[in-house]
């Protein structure tokens, strides 16, 4: 069976427990409707419930752990297209196992969670270093950003603390996903275009580039080791890698 | 001068300074203020030469009454000569800091007029930014050898972290090539901050904590500059551990950038793949509970360049191998060539909750290119080979050094 969801966080607890509900191990859970149709496979059409995956989300932290909702929110977060059915195998083999379920590596569902959320927890902590915010002219710092995860959400606090006292935008233009601040909370929303280059002052910028160059060690030159660190395909939006 | 020559000019002299850590503090935010510190620490860039950039690290001058060999601001150098004003400096601090390009300032500055005299210009810029600019992000001192104690003391209450660079490995070194300098000079403000770092921890018990970088100290060794061994860098870095209880101890690999002719001829290229061993030697003795006479003595004062240290242990000491991968604790696990930290950790855990075969460690993704000859799964071996027959030596070297340098784990953060 295959169970069609709407791709949030909610439905894929909801489709893990219609699973339980009709005693059926799914071939799949999906994240939305895109997704390859099997010939052997029927399907069944999840609707998020919020009661039904609150009580997942209830059962998952009361009998497995915290730890591990965590865990599986980040893995989540990864939109990684199996991640529907490793969410639900590791709920399943948790519920039965309890706790130890955390340190059962050798499984290769509960693998892929650790593997997966951990992939999310770093990138969005490369995220810290290297998102860069434009001033506007008119005063508003902008972000734009294209990472491989859903990270905008683990990142925003970081950001509400460090600077609090400036309006900024990060925008997932990959996701259209746009986090807005203005000094007391930070939005979520989504539809915005983008920023055109002539509203952004740049003095700043040309500084930063002149720092970048002149702090590398000619004599060391490694961009292997630099792309390992920041791979290539972030430096779009990095002003130090724009010559 | 303009602002973008001097930022050109002091941040091009401060790039030999390898430290660029911007961990171990967690200062918050301030209702109206800028910044807080994160307590792992954050990259913000990698440069052409790979090294992390977290902090904005310039020299507040670069202008200098010392004259040593190995310094490419020495006082008969012709370079450019600049100097910050505090405002230019918190300026670029701030304006760096809200668009998320560091995750604060590491200053350090040459020698001008005298230390405290330099010390002090430094200071003043520090509170400036500080109580001014209201900047609580991370920020990195360099203490200048000679400066008085109370200096350092004010300095010391203004940074998350502070440095004193040894530079050379040993007193002969430093009297041949920075002779104006004082060993005592260093090791005495060393002494003095480690002193008032365990007194601020003691206070923080009864009274409203008085920060004194809260992020610890850590000092800078050149490799190559002087013919200092492995054994001596290593034996001193231990020290500088256990006595003065630094966060870190860096190694840079030297430059060449004078002619001198007690230095290494300006065409030689820094020894990169030493400064990689020695690092990781470091890391040996911080994490994996190696002591300095284990991995080197007398009788082999240097590392092995084409091996990495915990291998190099490992084929001396082959009698205790190979590990039970099921049974040997997490001391034994680390000593394994091909583990690390993380994998031990991850093995520990999983080896709670069934035994565990190759296949399992494959699929943990346990990296068994050299682990293999050195473990057992329940009892069988997977390594294919006689462990004393030799061959291991060529199994376990380093084909390209180019690779090696490319691989490598974060040394800098």
């Amino acid at each position: 069976m295959v169970y069609v969801t709407d791709g949030s966080f909610e439905g894929i607890l909801t489709a893990v427990f219609e699973a339980f509900r009709n005693r059926e191990d799914p071939e799949e859970i999906t994240l939305g409707g895109d997704f390859q149709l099997s010939m052997t496979a029927g399907i069944r059409e999840i609707s998020t419930d919020t009661e039904k995956s609150d009580r997942v989300w209830r059962g998952v932290e009361s009998k497995i752990s915290k730890e591990s909702l965590e865990n599986l929110y980040m893995a989540y977060l990864s939109e990684h297209p199996r991640v529907g059915l490793y969410i639900y195998r590791y709920i399943k083999l948790g519920l039965n196992i309890g706790r130890k379920v955390e340190g059962y590596l050798q499984h290769p569902d509960v693998h892929a969670i650790y593997d997966l959320s951990r992939r999310v927890g770093s990138e969005a902590h490369l995220f810290l270093g290297i998102l860069r915010f434009k001033k506007l002219r008119n005063g508003v710092f902008y972000a734009c950003y294209e990472p491989d995860n859903n990270i905008t959400r683990l990142i925003t606090d970081h950001f509400a603390s460090r600077l609090s006292d400036q309006a900024w935008i990060i925008h997932d233009r990959k996701r259209d996903i746009l986090a807005l601040f203005n000094g007391e909370e930070v939005i979520f929303t989504s539809g915005f275009p983008g920023i055109d280059h002539e509203d952004c002052e740049g003095e700043y910028e040309e500084l930063w580039k002149r720092y970048f160059s002149a702090i590398a060690i000619e004599s060391r030159k490694n961009p292997r080791l630099q792309r390992s660190f920041m791979p290539r395909r972030y430096w779009r939006h990095l002003p130090e890698k724009q010559l | 001068m303009k602002l973008m020559d001097k930022l050109q000019i002091l941040a091009d002299s401060a790039k030999y300074d390898v430290s660029c850590s911007s961990s171990g503090s967690s200062r918050s935010n301030r209702p109206g203020g800028v910044g807080n510190a994160s307590l792992p620490g954050i990259c913000h860039s990698w440069a052409d030469d790979g090294r992390c950039i977290s902090l904005l690290k310039v020299l507040f001058t670069n202008v200098c009454i010392y004259d040593c060999k190995y310094c490419v601001n020495r006082s008969s150098n012709d370079v450019r000569r600049a100097s910050f004003t505090p405002d230019e400096l918190c300026e670029l601090t701030i304006q760096f800091y809200r668009r998320n390009y560091i995750e604060g300032l590491f200053l350090s500055s040459a020698v001008i007029r005298s230390p405290d005299y330099t010390m002090e210009l430094m200071i003043k810029a520090l509170r400036k930014l500080r109580h001014e600019y209201r900047f609580n992000g991370y920020i990195h001192i360099k203490s200048i050898p000679g400066a008085d104690m109370r200096l350092v003391h004010e300095a010391g209450s203004l940074a998350d972290r502070m440095s004193i660079n040894i530079e050379l490995p040993s007193v002969s070194g430093l009297k041949l090539l920075a002779p104006q300098k004082d060993p005592a000079s260093i090791l005495e403000p060393m002494g003095y901050v480690r002193e008032r770092i365990m007194e601020s921890r003691e206070l923080v018990l009864y009274k409203k904590p008085q920060p004194f970088v809260p992020a610890g100290q850590s000092t800078q060794l050149i490799v190559g500059a002087t013919r200092d061994s492995d054994l001596k860098i290593l034996t001193l870095t231990e020290h500088l551990y256990r006595r003065y209880q630094l966060k870190r101890v860096y190694y840079s690999a030297y430059v060449p950038v004078n002619d001198d002719r007690n230095l290494p001829s300006v065409n030689t290229s820094p020894p990169l793949l030493r400064e990689h061993r020695i690092y990781q030697a470091d890391w040996l003795l911080r994490f994996y509970g190696f002591k300095a006479g284990e991995l080197l003595d007398e009788g082999h004062p240097n590392l092995d360049t084409h091996l990495d240290p915990k291998c190099d242990w490992a084929l001396r000491h082959l009698d205790q191998f190979p590990v039970e991968i099921n049974k040997a604790p997490l001391e034994m696990l680390l000593r394994v060539p091909g583990i690390g930290y993380r994998m031990a950790a991850k093995i520990i855990r999983a080896r709670r909750v069934g035994p565990l075969g190759f296949e399992d460690l494959k699929r943990m993704r346990v990296v068994l290119k050299r682990a293999r000859y050195f473990i057992t799964c329940n009892g069988r071996y997977y390594g294919g080979i006689d462990l004393d027959s030799g061959l291991l030596y060529q199994l376990l070297s380093d084909k390209t050094d180019s690779k090696v340098m490319a691989g490598q784990i974060s040394m800098f953060g």
